[in-house]
């Protein structure tokens, strides 16, 4: 290793070489070194997100004005700055003395962040305008904009003939900006920003081509399945703010003892609470160390009762779980998770490289991010990972099933993205927090390339996206399926893809942590995950088989595929390429930063080990997850799982290469119900149709009709009104002007009154 | 403070009218002179308005930029105006709105254009007066003088049923108000004493607090034989009353659940400008008649039934949104979307907590403006088709693109989209609600709105904008011309504006709601209360009451005899337009019109 501890940004060259150090030595050092001082670093970090948004400004209004070749320009270009940036970005973060400022504990090294001043403020609730990048948000910076600007290099070829190109490009810089906020805000608030704002991009271009009612459908589907989750994530967050205000209310300053300074912790605490509002992350993630488990009478533990407010009573670990389970709602709908994952196909309505940027590669990740994000609050509750994980599972599992019928390309891909972010979840759950984002990112590339191959797939077979009515692509479109068979190898996990590595390091998590108070929970999901390994290579093999081998389709709407042009191909290289490629960051070979011999671990693992140190800090703590790691590499485990990929890739070859035609389409009659209930997707949708929309809609109407209209308006006014007519109407008989019925009443009345006195006087 | 400022309310409330009697003069078929003069009217006022709101910088007094005037001293009525942060902000929506309004109707109103625009301007002078009074009895005259203009809008240049829809609306409000006017009549008795009654809102306000405190104080002990004095025991025995009375004034203004039901009628049968008005105007006089008068002036029954209040408004945002999904009539449905985006504002009043009230407030300002800009779209394409059924439209994407651009955003603010305006108030709102003292299914109910809303909203937008063009009529439709554009363009800049920068105006609006905290509570601060606004100086000459503002430039010992030549200008404005006359001529005529 070289010590570059003497060289920084003013160094001058001379001075380094003078203490013995070569040009190699100062190459190496110049990367470790950031090439900005934090602060400058921090203070731009909006132009990352607003080169993006200007694009969109410029693509919407002006995008007919300029014509196709410069709002291609624009958009790409916008998006081609903002990953330079965040390269940037990436190599100041890289160097330890990189820091962001902390308003409520210590600053966080390799990290840059900056506060541009309050949004809005009311009360004691204040937020600001916070950006922040770290370890994760950079990874996924790179990511966003990375693979965000080869999908838009991809639509100028394959939006070429579409007349709305300009507001395909406005919608699609729009959402990379709102993306690029997701990840770079520093507070729940400013990451709903971006989640809302991503969700409303989604609509817009899901129903991009809004002629088809079916697709303008889809896009309010997705927005307001989404808006469910929404519903969730906000409950969170004002639960969080009335935690976090009981907490400081009811905790003593020994909850801070983990820190040198306990008082002079509580008080900064106390004060960036009053300074900077109570849902910045950092704010969060001070909240979290502060919370020791058990019972401990000096101080506020997970077990106490929550004194103020409005959850006076209930302890602070329950409502941690409710916070939880609620963002698992939110997060269930962004990254389409039972039960709310039912738009995610749908949503395949909107043109490809929309699915294959927001629908695979980032957006609906956004619930993955978030728990990573949060993982020091996750790893305080081991009930929710526990549901975490039984959610991902299962999800994974059903999702796969679906896709083992699907017809359509896209939806088959659709299914896949839902069971692999399921396997996500799987890891979030069982405190893997790295292997998720592993997966996350090695995803994002073979998602991205089979969503793109299938794209182009389309666009050379005259939109046909059938997969029956496809066949033998192999021939006619060489370089889309060289590179669709690398993905395709990458996902189902063949070594050493990087699918392998980042599905395997989930289910080796799942295999060696235990939930202390939930013993069977991640055996279980283990389990499921094995099984769900199985069925992609099937569904995946299969959809590979029909697409591309065997003979084509007498039914085919076109009778020769031709290969897309220069740009879809390139693009498709690129990513294929990543697909293997990232593997590099899957591999186990560095050393592990508590020793050696605690084993290796993969260069993801080792990069993100600052962002999940608190989260590991207070694990050990806990002890609510134990590891029983083997150390050393997991061969066997490893030879399992290639096994498991094996097995069902050979069965899906053997079925549809040998069986599928000669069958005529059936490859296996005796299963032939349980294809149709998988091609009906389990009747997931007309359930929710029976049980949840019609109920609403009969609800509305009878409201409307019944209520409103009768019971409000025609017995309570009208009845009003005619009561008021009614009375009138008699009154009116009192004052008819006729002099004689006067005279009788008077005479009544003075009999009458004659009467009483007399009878009073009696 | 400048003598100018101190007058300056009075230009805001009294330049539209001074237009007004310009225009009276004008030839009845110059069409396009009054139109312009309107326009350079609302301009002005509007202008007046921003400048009010800049004058209105921090200080220590609570009302500012107040003028004073005696105006029937025997029998303590007052002409009194000033504004704190909440009127302050919605005098300036209500200022900048007056121009879009007049432009949005440019072309749609071709019947009776002189009187139409004489009820809009009156109608504005009236709106700026409510919000601006400082004494019960004015704001009662200002707010019955909004009915009269507004009757005649829906019932005169409205649609096909518009004379039963201005019956409704025209009776419902006169039955709260008429009710309010008896509770303001009580309040105005107990509050003073014998000799000194004062219809202005210190007096009145500075009258209860003690008794508000006692009746607080004995609830709380929860006492049935506490020695009360004898504002308390009356307020211990009317003060539920007479605020069921101010509450159900203001509430059939809001509309909150049950008394809504005028409001989709009205909203449908109005022309442009008159449901712009409607919906961004004047509903808020109901919200901020609760923040004003009836939360305020009995404390102690608005926290009694601070749960049937949130209750009520709870089911307002959960019902409205539940009407929307039912409805085939667009502008029925963008009514009901407002009692529901009302039920926010109102819950937020309920909740009485700081973030919650501010949010509220905020959110009165976001639904004017976003509902507004729904009301002045639609208008649009109702001028172009006059049909107001969901299905009479379909795919206006293809036709209209710009059109559809501009609703998709205010769609898109009206859903609360954060970046929008929407998001900040609704936000507040529910943040303020989880954190008061109502049980937490208050705020998990009313945050269900966030999911109805958007499916109302985005289902609208679909039948309206997307699919295939299914009528023949709808192929020929043209796009915005430049008019329409620049009526609806400051709309989608407020609309991001409020979105991302908020904070001055939430600023100005939290001034307001520190204070509406701490009496709605009589928590902690609410010795604070103590009002800095001119209250009446005693009948008979006597020394000057402690704590004279600084602000008034008038002495308090030549108080009793105030000017009489500014006094005498006053007065002829007013009275013409004293409810009264008018409104006993109105309704008869057109009840029989409607059956």
């Amino acid at each position: 290793m070289i010590d570059c501890s003497s060289f920084y940004p003013s160094t001058s060259l001379a001075d380094f070489h003078a203490q013995g150090h070569g040009w190699a030595d100062t190459l190496v050092c110049r990367l470790q070194t950031a090439p900005l001082p934090s602060d400058a670093a921090g203070s731009h970090l909006w132009m990352i997100i607003a080169l993006p948004l200007l694009g969109a400004f410029i693509c919407g209004v002006f995008g007919k004005t300029l014509g196709r070749a410069n709002t291609y320009l624009v958009a790409c270009g916008s998006v081609a700055g903002s990953f330079l940036l965040s390269l940037i970005i990436l190599w100041c973060v890289n160097d330890y003395r990189t820091v962001a400022p902390n308003t409520y504990g210590e600053a966080f090294h390799y990290a840059v962040g900056w506060d541009y001043g309050v949004w809005f403020s009311a009360g004691n609730f204040r937020v600001d305008f916070g950006l922040m990048a770290d370890h994760l948000s950079t990874s996924m910076l790179l990511v966003i904009t990375g693979i965000g600007f080869l999908i838009h290099l991809y639509s100028t070829e394959y939006m070429a003939h579409d007349d709305g190109y300009w507001r395909f490009f406005a919608y699609l810089n729009l959402f990379v900006a709102a993306m690029l906020t997701l990840v770079l805000g520093d507070s729940l608030v400013l990451l709903f920003v971006g989640w809302e704002g991503v969700g409303m991009c989604s609509y817009l271009l899901i129903g991009f081509w809004y002629e088809d009612p079916q697709k303008a459908f889809a896009g309010r589907k997705a927005f307001i399945t989404n808006r469910i989750g929404d519903f969730g994530f906000l409950l969170a967050s004002f639960l969080t703010v009335a935690t976090l205000t009981a907490f400081i209310a009811q905790a003593p300053n020994d909850n801070f003892s983990s820190s040198r300074d306990a008082a002079g912790a509580a008080s900064k605490f106390k004060q960036g609470l009053f300074t900077r509002g109570p849902l910045s992350f950092a704010a969060l993630e001070s909240f979290a160390q502060a919370m020791p488990s058990g019972t401990d009478p000096s101080r506020v533990t997970l077990e106490s009762e929550i004194a103020t407010g409005p959850l006076k009573g209930h302890t602070y670990g329950h409502i941690l779980t409710a916070i939880l389970l609620l963002f698992l709602l939110g997060a269930a709908g962004k990254s389409a998770q039972i039960p709310l994952y039912v738009w995610l196909p749908d949503a395949m309505a909107g043109p490809t490289p929309v699915s294959a940027l927001i629908h695979a590669a980032t957006m609906v990740t956004a619930g993955v991010y978030l728990f990573c994000r949060m993982s020091y609050l996750v790893v305080l509750s081991p009930f929710a990972m526990a549901v975490i994980a039984v959610i991902g599972g299962l999800t994974a599992l059903f999702a796969a099933l679906i896709a083992f019928s699907q017809e359509d390309m896209k939806k088959v891909l659709a299914y896949s993205t839902v069971s692999q972010l399921g396997f996500m979840f799987m890891a979030v759950g069982s405190g893997m927090f790295w292997a998720a984002f592993l997966h996350v990112v090695t995803h994002a590339f073979f998602k991205a390339c089979l969503f793109l191959g299938a794209g182009s797939v389309m666009h050379g077979n005259a939109d046909e996206g059938n997969i029956r009515k496809l066949g033998g692509l192999k021939r006619e479109m060489k370089f889309t399926w060289l590179t669709f068979a690398i993905a395709t190898c990458a996902i189902t996990g063949v070594v050493p893809l990087s699918g392998f590595f980042s599905k395997d390091s989930i289910l080796h998590g799942l295999h060696t942590n235990h939930l202390e108070q939930y013993p069977a929970v991640l055996h279980f999901v283990w389990f499921l995950g094995l099984a769900t390994a199985a069925c992609t290579a099937f569904y995946m093999t299969r959809l590979y088989v029909l697409a591309f081998e065997g003979e084509r389709a007498k039914d085919a709407r076109v009778p020769h595929a031709h290969e897309s042009g220069p740009a879809i191909r390139l693009v498709l290289g690129l990513l294929a390429f990543g697909s293997v490629a990232a593997v590099a960051w899957g591999v186990p070979f560095m050393d592990h930063p508590s020793g050696h011999e605690a084993g290796v671990q993969a260069p993801m693992e080792n990069y993100l080990w600052p962002v999940f140190n608190t989260a590991r800090q207070i694990n050990d703590r806990t002890a609510f997850v134990r590891s029983e790691g083997e150390h050393g590499l997991p061969w066997g485990a490893w030879g399992m799982a290639w096994g498991i990929a094996l097995v069902g890739t050979a069965l899906a070859f053997f079925l549809y290469r040998s069986f599928f035609p000669a069958r005529g389409n059936k490859p296996v009659p005796a299963l032939e119900p349980f294809r149709k209930l998988s091609f009906h997707k389990f009747y997931v949708d007309e359930l929710y149709d029976l049980i949840l929309i019609r109920p609403i809609k009969f609800i509305s109407f009878i409201f409307y009709r019944v209520i409103d209209a009768v019971v409000i308006d025609t017995i309570g006014v009208r009845g009003t009104a005619w009561l008021t007519t009614r009375f009138g109407a008699m009154l009116r008989y009192a004052q008819s002007g006729d002099a004689q019925s006067y005279a009788a009443v008077m005479a009544v009345a003075l009999v009458a009154g004659i009467v009483l006195a007399l009878w009073g006087s009696m | 403070m400048s003598s100018y400022d101190s007058r300056l309310l009075n230009f805001v409330i009294f330049a539209p009218l001074v237009f007004a009697a310009v225009l009276f003069i004008l030839p009845k078929n110059e069409k396009g002179q009054i139109r312009a003069l309107t326009f350079i009217a609302m301009l002005v006022d509007a202008a007046l308005a921003i400048w009010a709101y800049v004058r209105f910088a921090e200080g220590p007094a609570e009302f500012r930029l107040e003028y004073w005037a005696s105006w029937v001293p025997e029998i303590g009525l007052s002409y009194h105006v000033g504004i704190d942060g909440i009127a302050a902000s919605l005098v300036l929506l209500t200022g900048i709105l007056g121009p879009l309004v007049v432009l949005a109707s440019w072309t749609f109103v071709q019947d009776k254009v002189k009187e139409f625009h004489l009820a809009i301007l009156i109608l504005q002078t009236a709106m700026m007066g409510a919000l601006c009074s400082l004494d019960l009895l004015l704001f009662y005259i200002f707010f019955e003088a909004m009915l009269i203009p507004m009757y005649l809008l829906i019932g005169v240049w409205g649609s096909e049923e518009r004379q039963m829809a201005a019956m409704k609306f025209f009776l419902y409000t006169l039955v709260g108000s008429l009710l309010m006017l008896v509770a303001l009549l009580g309040v105005y008795f107990i509050a003073t004493p014998a000799g000194q009654h004062s219809f202005d809102y210190a007096a009145v306000y500075n009258g209860l607090l003690g008794g508000s405190r006692e009746v607080a104080a004995c609830v709380k002990a929860g006492g049935e034989n506490c020695s009360l004095s004898p504002v308390a025991a009356a307020l211990m025995r009317y003060g539920p009353w007479m605020f069921g009375a101010f509450a159900l004034a203001f509430a059939i203004k809001v509309p909150m659940w049950p008394v809504h039901t005028w409001l989709p009628d009205a909203h449908t049968q109005a022309p442009v400008a008159g449901s712009m008005i409607l919906a961004a105007v004047m509903l808020k006089m109901g919200t901020f008649g609760f923040w004003r008068f009836a939360v305020p002036l009995f404390p102690a029954a608005a926290q009694k039934y601070q749960l049937a209040l949130a209750t009520l408004a709870v089911i307002g945002i959960v019902y409205g949104a539940l009407m929307c999904l039912a409805q085939r009539d667009i502008k029925r449905l963008i009514a009901y979307s407002s009692v529901s985006h009302l039920g926010y504002c109102m819950l937020g009043l309920a909740a009485m907590t700081p973030e919650a009230a501010t949010g509220s407030a905020y959110q009165m300002l976001n639904h004017g403006v976003s509902t507004g800009a729904l009301f002045l779209l639609f208008g649009m394409i109702y001028e172009r088709r006059h049909v107001r059924l969901l299905s009479d439209y379909g795919g206006l994407a293809k036709v209209m693109p710009i059109f559809t651009a501009f609703f998709v955003i205010v769609t898109f603010s009206s859903v609360a989209v954060p970046g929008t305006n929407g998001f900040i108030g609704e936000f507040l709102v529910l943040l303020g609600t989880f954190n008061s003292k109502l049980p937490l299914w208050v705020g998990v109910l009313a945050s269900l709105g966030v999911v109805l809303g958007a499916a109302y909203m985005l289902l609208m937008v679909q039948k309206v904008f997307f699919g295939p063009v299914t009528r023949k009529e709808n192929q020929q439709l043209h796009d915005l011309n430049l008019r329409e554009i620049a009526t609806t363009v400051p709309f989608l800049i407020l609309i991001v504006v409020m979105g991302l920068r908020p904070q001055p105006l939430l600023t100005v609006i939290e001034q307001s709601t520190r204070r509406y905290v701490a009496r709605a509570t009589l928590g902690p601060e609410s010795s604070e209360p103590q009002l800095q606004v001119k209250t009446r100086p005693p009948p008979t000459p006597a020394p000057a009451p402690a704590g004279a503002i600084p602000s008034l430039k008038l002495g308090e010992n030549e108080a009793p005899k105030p000017s009489p030549a500014r006094d005498r200008l006053l007065r002829p404005m007013i009275s013409p337009n004293s409810p009264r006359p008018v409104l006993m001529a109105a309704p008869p005529a057109n009840a029989q019109g409607a059956h």
